[in-house]
């Protein structure tokens, strides 16, 4: 069962004097997710993310290219796909003076909740999403860690199938960001919530998500899990060495070296093959007279998919 | 039907609330309005008025002030939403602009009434006249005239912010007192040049003024003010409505929603 079908969905925004200025937003992304799958967006700045989950939210018309969510079609059922679907960003914002938990109660409102089940709802929300003690603070004298939190209440309002998340934890403090992930790790397990987030944060998407699309300039250039993304898009392997200077001087020109880079008394080269090229390189260390401290092979991280696809 | 209830006690609770902890919505519940009559009435004393002039002038800004009141409530339904960049969250939820439209209108309706009210009480303290003297029935007609010009002058400006942004705000402010010069707020509009008279006739208000003041022993201009104050106010209802929905929609293509929102 898919949560979200999308094919070929184009978008171009117009601004500008005489909306002559344009930006090709989306040029032709095509997905599928299935239903209870966390799914990361990744991808440099501009590169189309929010653009997609609003379309995806109905937030915003694709140019081109059509999607089913959730069963509904996104032209046709805009009203029936939005009773089951919400989203938080990073960067949202809410009416100055409302409370936390009035602001809670407005948008349940907005869902068809009232009386008894709204105030559970609320109660629940302010609960799971540790907002007890602020309920009665107003939106403009939140922290943004606190703001980010309620940003993240309103969006399971209405107990969303389908969540969108656009840098839930931007600007987040490590401790709380933790607990955030925590959290969406645990919407899916308890609830089967299918979620679609964006993040900058490559730890965050390797421990969420199930599947990453990585997307730049409006195209998918990668789609995969974290593990595949890191087998397909061959960064190589990263061999670090604990060696003097003038002994690491001569590695960079060995064959099967792409990179060279000395930092902290550390020479990290990225090889194409560690299995391979580990003994060359100690042989041609040691002819040289070089005395190697210490050895270490990384695993490739997702940090440098993200910056090889990126470049 | 109960969830179409829910949905438009949300949108006139939110109204309350913001109300309620402004002391800047206070000011302009009481203040502005408060000086209109004022001077107003301080002005048809210096010029000698008759009483029945004096009523004709006065109603005109009393009506003013209670359209304008409603009308801005209405509008806040969408301006609360660009000053404070959320508009994006409301449009996500399963809402229809009546939803918003309707709530906000309750809202505008009481404080209207409210304003009204204390309008009437400074005239007839300070000027003696008495806005009742015509009995509840036409009074009530006479407001309800003024309520539903509010709510489509509010709709409409909510349209014009949806179409152009912050830029449109200044509407919400000005788009009354042109309404009003229109409709005849301290003159019969058979004293307005040719063409202007009929965008006059166009008006609702100009029905529902004419209306009142024929109690006050001003012969009316129209031969059935009401039904044509009601029928072209049905009319706008429906094009402000449709406007609005319009507006929303071509937000959602141009992704001037999501820049509202950020
Ligand atoms: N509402 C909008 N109006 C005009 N241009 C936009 C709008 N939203 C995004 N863009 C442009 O579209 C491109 C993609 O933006 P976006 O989807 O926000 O990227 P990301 O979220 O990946 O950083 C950018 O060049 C941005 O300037
Ligand atoms: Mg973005």
């Amino acid at each position: 069962m898919l949560a979200i079908e999308a094919h070929d969905l184009e978008k171009t925004f117009r601004s500008g004097c005489l909306r002559r200025r344009e930006t090709r937003a989306l040029r032709g992304v095509s997905l599928s997710i299935p239903r209870g799958a966390i799914f990361g967006v990744l991808g440099p700045n501009g590169a189309g993310k929010t653009t997609l989950l609003s379309i995806l939210a109905t937030l915003l018309l694709p140019d081109r290219g059509r999607a089913t969510i959730l069963g509904h079609d996104l032209r046709q059922e805009p009203g029936a796909i939005r009773r089951r679907l919400n989203m938080a960003s990073g960067n949202a914002s809410f009416l100055w003076s409302l409370r936390v938990e009035e602001i809670l109660a407005f948008y349940g409102r907005l869902y068809g909740l009232s009386g008894r089940a709204l105030q559970s709802r609320v109660d629940e929300l302010v609960a799971v999403c540790e907002l007890t003690t602020h309920r009665r603070v107003q939106y403009n004298e939140l922290s943004t860690g606190l703001k980010q939190r309620l940003a993240l209440a309103k969006s399971l309002v209405n107990r969303p199938e389908l969540l969108f998340l656009d840098e839930p934890t931007l600007g987040l403090d490590p401790a709380v960001s933790v607990r955030v992930r925590a959290q969406i790790a645990a919407l899916r397990h308890d609830r089967g919530t299918t979620i679609v987030l964006t993040t900058h944060y490559m730890r965050e998407a390797e421990e969420l998500c199930d599947e990453i699309a990585f997307i730049k300039g409006g195209r998918i250039l990668a789609l995969g899990t974290a593990d595949d993304l890191k087998r397909r898009i061959r960064v190589g392997d990263v061999i670090a060495l604990r060696v003097d200077a003038a002994g690491a001087a001569t590695l960079a020109a060995h064959p099967g070296v792409l990179r060279s880079v000395t930092e902290d008394g550390w020479v990290e080269l990225t090889v194409d093959s560690a299995e391979k090229r580990l003994g060359e390189l100690l042989q041609r260390l040691h002819e040289s007279g070089a005395v190697v401290r210490d050895v270490q092979i990384r695993e490739p991280q997702l940090e440098d998919v993200f910056v090889e696809l990126a470049r | 039907m109960r969830e179409e209830a829910i949905r438009v006690w949300a949108f006139a609770l939110r109204n309350l609330l913001m109300a309620s902890r402004n002391i800047f919505f206070l000011f302009e519940l009481t203040f502005w309005p408060m000086v209109g009559v004022l001077s107003i009435g301080l002005m048809t004393r210096f010029l000698r008025l008759s009483p029945d002039e004096a009523s004709f002038v006065l109603i005109g800004t009393m009506a003013l002030s209670t359209v304008q009141v409603c009308q801005l409530d209405v509008s806040y339904a969408v301006l609360y939403d660009v000053w404070s960049k959320s508009m994006k969250h409301q449009f996500l939820a399963p809402i229809a602009v009546r939803h918003l439209t309707v709530g906000s209108w309750l809202v505008g309706m009481a404080r209207g009434l409210v304003v009204f009210t204390l309008l009437a009480a400074l005239a007839w303290w300070a000027f003696g006249f008495n806005p009742l003297a015509t009995g509840p029935g036409r009074l009530a007609l006479f407001l309800l005239g003024c309520f539903l010009t509010a709510w489509i002058v509010g709709v409409l400006v909510c349209a014009l912010v949806m179409l152009f942004g912050t830029r449109a705000e200044a509407s919400a402010w000005a788009a009354v007192n042109l309404v009003l010069v229109l409709a005849g707020i301290y003159y019969p509009i058979s004293v307005l040049p040719g063409p202007v008279a009929g965008i006059a006739q166009a008006i609702p208000l100009t029905y529902f003024l004419d209306m009142f003041r024929s109690h006050f022993g001003f012969a009316s201009e129209f031969a059935t003010p009401l039904a044509w104050g009601f029928g072209l106010s049905a009319a706008y209802i429906g094009f402000s409505h449709w406007a609005l929905g319009a507006a929303i929609n071509r937000t959602r293509r141009t992704g001037l929603l999501l820049r509202m929102s950020e």
